[in-house]
């Protein structure tokens, strides 16, 4: 049993803190007001400090770092709001890297671990029920070539991918494809929403693809997909588990300061149950997430663990944030204090890779229900 | 960062396990005398004696004292299959009593009382609350007058739940009024065989657990039954709190078990409510297990869980709540029938066990007192 942190896990997150205090306070404010959304000045840098190869091997310019590492570095910028396609980008490199074939990693998980190139899933297809789509799903092949048309949704920054990470059902059964975004048949629509993190609808029409851009075995995606699923739950848990622990940590000093009635709020009883409150379910979404992390880095199952951590940490988001924002009192709904961002960006992570029920459901399954 | 135990730890995991496998039949009665309510019976004593035979009681605990000088970690583990075949998870002589005294006490009285806590021969019965001192501690008022050869003992305790069947009372009592409170609290060892004017009066819990009130009318008792220094007990108790907080969530997760299977064979396993109410649980419950798993860790590693463990305490003890709560939601109207009647579910298990997990939420420290803990200690919040 360890509950601490390597050496080389507290090295990484010693230089995280600090560069993320001092290159990305007060960012997530700034940036989503920007057509991009995140910051490609400091893209660039964080690929230099090693970031996005943080998993991958050194032949592709990573540094060989765990998914546990992982894990941890996305904590600490969930505790800054760091806006980007940081985890999204690694779950897709991590799946060429143990799907695709050799020159697809050659060509394309370099290019990522330089922070050139963004690779985004665009895995969710609309529902029918919601509204309708203006292009529906097709795959057909032309001249040894997959034609390729259909709408994905909620494409985590889909409008600066080079990639996209496509599944259609082909002649051969579901196929994952890894897309040029830049191919004239795909339009990217980014879409306003409560965390102003740019989810895109990506629509394909009569696409261009070939055969070297599958990923895996044709009609073999339902796996690989899982794969990005039950990775992306568990770094959306982590980034999670750092904004709630910021969270917690401004408000405590909020309480610790404001004071009302002559004293200070934190002083009331009221006050310290619901930090208590907030720094047990933080702790709860810390350790399950930790030791999901623990299993997926020893290849050891662990949808059951993934799941727990994303269920608890999908549900206790909202919880912190709200308890925060209503400590905070009127200061907590000012645009200009950071609270609320994380209260709306709260609600987006919550969503994102399956919310509280749906994980629910999923270790339900997996208690053999 | 690792979530398993070493190989040692596994291969002394399945020791225990295998003790409490071929006692099947004594651990089954000790389980069920144990979930009378009354306490300990015969049976709870012969499984005791057989842990405490091998040194399992008091693992952590020097071996001339009857320990095996092992790390908490160990303790965990006694106290995880405790829990899980017999539900008694411990005793206060091997949680709390026990460690004061090894630290505090005096060779004679370690001599006296640590090895047959170790060999889980004698209880100690918690003498902490009274009728004005529960959440306060402080506040506690039960007279020890220091008479030049004894200490004279006048005033009462109550829900000193394991005095009907202790041989030792440990008992928190007032022997300076003096402001600060605490400054005048002192710990003493009393015993309740062989001492004149001690009254034990029962009372019984909404749970079905006989709990007790405890008169004491000018009771003498030597001077050397004091532990460690007067005036210094209020420290002491916190300092075992913080030290003796390890936990488990065993029982929980082994009533859970047989909750799900419960679901699959009755057919309900496809209700999406029902499972969305397990799936929660079981995160909840894993959660839990590693709360204790870290305090226990802590320990090992000369950390001190202060607010770690309170946090542990809250979350076993309402987590508690939660799982039998779902149990009777799950039996729907069924859940409400007792024990012994043909329509009860478990036999009426959950219908009792919900009265009876109010217990955890109030005993050593309610859920509120937790949560003052984790905010001023663990947080920094003031302290008023």
């Amino acid at each position: 049993m360890d509950f601490d942190l390597s050496e080389s896990q507290n090295m990484l997150l010693d230089t995280a803190k600090k560069f993320l205090e001092k290159e990305a306070k007060g960012l997530a404010r700034q940036v989503e007001k920007t057509d991009a959304g995140y910051s490609p000045e400091l893209w660039q840098k964080i690929a230099e400090l090693g970031w996005i190869g943080l998993v991958f091997p050194e032949q592709y310019g990573g540094i060989e770092g765990t998914f546990q590492d992982l894990v941890l570095l996305v904590e600490e910028m969930g505790k800054a709001v760091f806006p980007g396609p940081f985890t999204t980008t690694a779950i897709s490199g991590l799946s060429i890297l143990d799907h695709g074939n050799s020159s697809q990693k050659d060509a394309f998980i370099p290019a990522l671990t330089d922070g050139e190139l963004i690779i985004s899933p665009a895995l969710i297809k609309p529902d029918p029920l919601m509204n309708e789509s203006i292009v529906h799903d097709q795959a057909s092949m032309k001249n040894g070539k997959y034609l390729l048309s259909g709408t994905r949704l909620f494409v985590p920054f889909g409008h600066v991918a080079g990639r996209f990470i496509y599944e259609a059902d082909t002649d051969k059964g579901k196929t994952l494809f890894l897309i040029d975004a830049g191919n004239p048949g795909i339009r990217c629509l980014p879409l306003d929403s409560i965390a102003g993190d740019k989810p895109c609808e990506v629509v394909l029409e009569g696409v261009e693809v070939s055969e070297e851009d599958i990923i895996g075995t044709p009609g073999k995606a339902e796996k690989i997909i899982k794969q990005i699923n039950t990775r992306g739950a568990l770094l959306e848990s982590a980034y999670i588990c750092g904004m709630l622990e910021q969270v917690l940590k401004m408000t405590v000093e909020y309480a610790n300061e404001r004071e009302q009635f002559g004293d200070k709020i934190g002083a009331l009883q009221c006050i310290q149950h619901q930090c208590a409150d907030m720094a047990t379910d933080t702790d709860q979404v810390k350790f399950l997430t930790y030791e999901a992390a623990w299993k997926l880095s020893k290849g050891l199952p662990a949808d059951k663990e993934v799941s727990m951590a994303k269920s608890w940490a999908s549900d206790a988001s909202r919880r912190v944030c709200l308890l925060g924002v209503k400590i905070h009192g009127g200061t907590g709904v000012m645009e200009e204090h950071d609270m609320q961002i994380y209260f709306r960006k709260a609600k987006a992570e919550e969503l994102a890779f399956g919310d509280g029920d749906f994980h629910r459901e999923i270790v339900a399954t997996q208690l053999g229900l | 960062m690792d979530f398993s135990f070493s190989a040692e730890e596994e291969k002394f995991k399945q020791e225990v396990q295998e003790l409490f496998i071929s006692e099947e039949e004594l651990s089954k009665a000790a389980k069920k005398e144990w979930n009378t309510g009354l306490g300990f019976g015969p049976n709870c004593w012969k499984i005791l004696q057989k842990i405490g035979e091998r040194g399992w009681l008091c693992p952590t605990w020097p071996k001339e004292y009857g320990g095996l000088g092992l790390s908490y970690m160990y303790r965990y583990i006694v106290v995880e299959q405790m829990h899980h075949f017999v539900d008694i998870y411990t005793t206060v002589g091997a949680g709390m009593a026990g460690p004061i005294i090894l630290s505090h006490g005096t060779d004679e009285q370690k001599n006296k009382y640590l090895p047959p806590i170790a060999r889980g021969e004698v209880e100690f019965v918690l003498g902490y609350t009274e009728p004005q001192a529960g959440s306060d501690l402080a506040a506690l008022s039960i007279k020890a007058e220091d008479k030049g050869d004894y200490y004279l003992i006048n005033g009462s305790k109550l829900f000193n739940t394991r005095a009907h069947y202790s041989q030792y009372h440990w008992l928190g009592a007032r022997t300076a009024v003096i402001k600060p409170k605490y400054k005048g609290i002192s710990l003493f060892i009393v015993d309740l065989k062989n001492t004149p004017g001690i009254t034990i009066s029962p009372i019984w819990s909404v749970g079905g657990t006989r709990t007790n009130e405890i008169f004491y009318d000018n009771v003498k008792i030597p001077k050397d039954s004091l532990v460690g220094e007067a005036n210094r007990g209020f420290y002491y108790i916190l300092e075992a709190l913080d030290y003796e907080r390890i936990s488990t969530v065993a029982g929980l997760e082994r009533d859970f078990k047989e909750l799900v299977e419960y679901v699959k064979e009755k057919r309900k396993a496809g209700d999406p409510i029902i499972r969305q109410k397990l799936g929660g649980l079981a995160a909840e419950i894993e959660s839990a297990r590693l709360f204790a798993l870290k305090v226990a860790w802590m320990l090992d590693n000369g950390r001190v869980p202060n607010y770690e463990a309170a946090m542990l305490k809250m979350k076993v003890a309402e987590t508690e709540q939660n799982l039998v709560n779902t149990a009777m939601q799950i039996f729907g109207p069924y859940g409400q029938v007792q024990k012994g009647c043909r329509w009860a579910q478990f036999d009426g298990q959950f219908e009792r066990f919900y009265r009876d997990s109010l217990e955890n939420l109030i005993t050593r420290g309610t859920s509120e007192i937790m949560r003052n803990i984790i905010a001023q200690r663990g947080l920094g919040m003031p302290r008023r």
